[in-house]
């Protein structure tokens, strides 16, 4: 039978995404409706996922691989290198800022894409859910916000 | 790296109004399957909200579209068997009162022209009333002669294919989102965000246009219902309902509107033109407070479609495929320019095709890694 809906892959996404801290406070089902509106892309090693200044619409999860954060024509002097269970392009769920730097496959890597629009409805169908997510959103900011101040501590 | 926002230039646009075009045409030749469709999916549309909610209660997405189909076909087929005594028990007589009405519609014209003709010399002298109430008549006799058989046999052949309307819904609601995620996945990585964001821009359009479109119908029956039944005329809820309905065929669908209520306001008060007039007065009336009240407040500016551009693809519309065309040509106008300016803006943009042909190089290295001399 034809059977173009492949289904065999859920259990072990939704393994995967629980193991996230952006998605560890969700329950099973939870992770189930969220996952419906993930979109799962697979790079190959030094493609562009996006690009600096580009209009971010979503945030990306690496469910295997690793990725590079750099400017503009900067590969090889990274920002940042991410792993597997990290995310990136964050504050495109917040607004629709261009995108602070660049982001390149360090190794051909498996990411899942969560839409802003997909996440705004979230916050209006499944208030709870969203409201999870925007949690450990904040903390995540807020975590890096102290990193950046500890590691310059100039007036903010 | 910001760059100023996409607009189409003349020759997407040209692209555009083509194909809209000659999907109109394509779309009155499978009108059994289009109509199903368009039906399916102003269900679909009515009936996510309530998937949703039983959604976030816990239950999957294919339960929850079984449960939510299944009640709510069974209502509706409940409901028409109700009514199936009701309504060929009543068929007879609606033939009837059709034929009534229509003789009622032709006396209020015959009075108006007389009163015209009363109040203006030149339109006495050139026997105004006499020669348009023949006119009209003529030309409803050809209406009937020519049209109204085949219009009728067209309707009952391709009214059975409207039972695909709720196996379409159920399927929209059950595999709709893994749909989405099934044509994504076509998409090249270098598109894939822009793509996607503006295809669910068309989604969240077509989404509110449909929603709101069931709101105004309800508005609008309400408001008629209302004002008929304050001015006296029959079957008021009944009225207004079908005016409301025939409001989705733009500009035409309310001037049979109207016409359908003077019809029955001319009929229902035979000597007292002032009904018929007041009911012409609530129709204006109602129609100005959709456009500048409920409009905005339901279906909004979905479309964002210039007027004129508009005006013209009405026409269009009615010249490629008939009443269809005056329907569907603006939703389909909608879509189509929303996929013309999205696919302007991916092939435009020299960055996001450089990125695509450097992935396709990536994809092309890889696969001919161990293929080298």
């Amino acid at each position: 039978m034809l059977n173009i809906f492949d289904k065999s892959k859920l259990s072990k996404r939704l393994d995967e995404l629980k193991k996230m801290s952006l998605f560890g406070e969700l329950t099973p089902r939870e992770l189930k409706i969220v996952d419906g509106f993930m979109h799962e892309r697979n790079y190959l090693k030094g493609e562009v996922i996006f690009d600096e200044g580009e209009e971010g619409q979503a945030i990306y999860v690496i469910l295997g691989g690793q990725v590079l954060i750099c400017h503009q024509g900067q590969a090889e002097r990274p920002i940042a290198t991410l792993d597997s269970g990290n995310f990136f392009g964050e504050l495109a769920l917040l607004d629709d800022a261009p995108r602070a730097a660049q982001a390149r496959a360090a190794e051909d890597c498996t990411l899942v894409v969560l839409f802003r629009g997909d996440f705004l409805s979230l916050m209006v169908s499944h208030a709870l859910i969203a409201s999870k997510i925007a949690l450990q959103l904040a903390r995540h900011l807020g975590a890096r916000l102290r990193t950046m101040v500890r590691s310059d501590p100039g007036p903010l | 790296m910001t760059e100023a926002r996409y607009r189409s230039g003349p020759l997407v646009w040209c692209a555009i109004l083509a194909a809209t075009c000659l999907l109109l045409f394509l779309f009155q030749k499978i009108l059994w399957l289009v109509v199903p469709f368009l039906f399916g999916l102003i269900i679909y549309y009515l009936l996510f909200p309530l998937q949703q909610r039983l959604v976030l209660g816990g239950m999957s997405r294919d339960a929850s579209a079984a449960l939510i189909s299944s009640v709510a076909f069974t209502l509706a087929a409940g409901g028409l068997a109700l009514m199936f005594p009701w309504i060929t028990t009543h068929l007879v007589s609606w033939q009837g009162s059709a034929t009534r009405y229509i003789d009622g519609g032709l006396l209020f014209i015959a009075e108006t022209l007389a009163w015209i003709e009363r109040s203006s010399s030149l339109a006495a002298k050139a026997h105004l009333g006499e020669q348009l109430t023949q006119q009209i008549v003529s030309l409803g006799d050809k209406l009937a002669g020519t049209y109204l058989t085949d219009a009728a046999l067209t309707a009952a052949a391709w009214l059975p294919s409207l039972l695909l309307a709720p196996f379409l819904a159920f399927f929209f609601l059950r595999d709709g989102w893994r749909f989405k995620k099934f044509l994504s996945r076509a998409v090249p990585n270098a598109f894939f965000e822009r793509t996607l964001y503006l295809l669910d821009q068309v989604d969240h359009t077509a989404r509110l246009y449909f929603q709101g479109l069931i709101k105004l119908t309800v508005l609008d029956t309400l408001c008629l219902a209302v004002g008929l039944w304050l001015i006296g005329v029959s079957a008021p809820l009944m009225l207004g309902l079908v005016t409301a309905v025939l409001a989705w065929v733009p500009y035409v669908g309310s001037i049979l509107g109207c016409l359908l209520v003077v019809l029955v306001a001319a009929t229902d008060y035979p000597g007292d033109p002032a009904i018929a007039y007041s009911a012409i007065g609530l129709f204006i009336w109602v129609r100005l407070l959709d456009d500048f009240f409920f409009m905005p407040l339901t279906i909004g500016r979905s479309l964002k479609l210039h007027p004129l551009l508009t005006v013209v693809m009405i026409f269009v519309g009615g010249a490629v495929a008939g009443v269809a065309g005056l329907m569907l040509v603006l939703p389909l106008l909608g879509v189509v320019m929303v996929l013309g300016e999205t696919i302007g803006e991916i092939i435009t943009d020299p960055r996001l095709r450089a990125r695509h042909a450097f992935a396709r190089r990536l994809r092309q290295r890889m696969v001919t890694r161990d293929l080298r001399l």
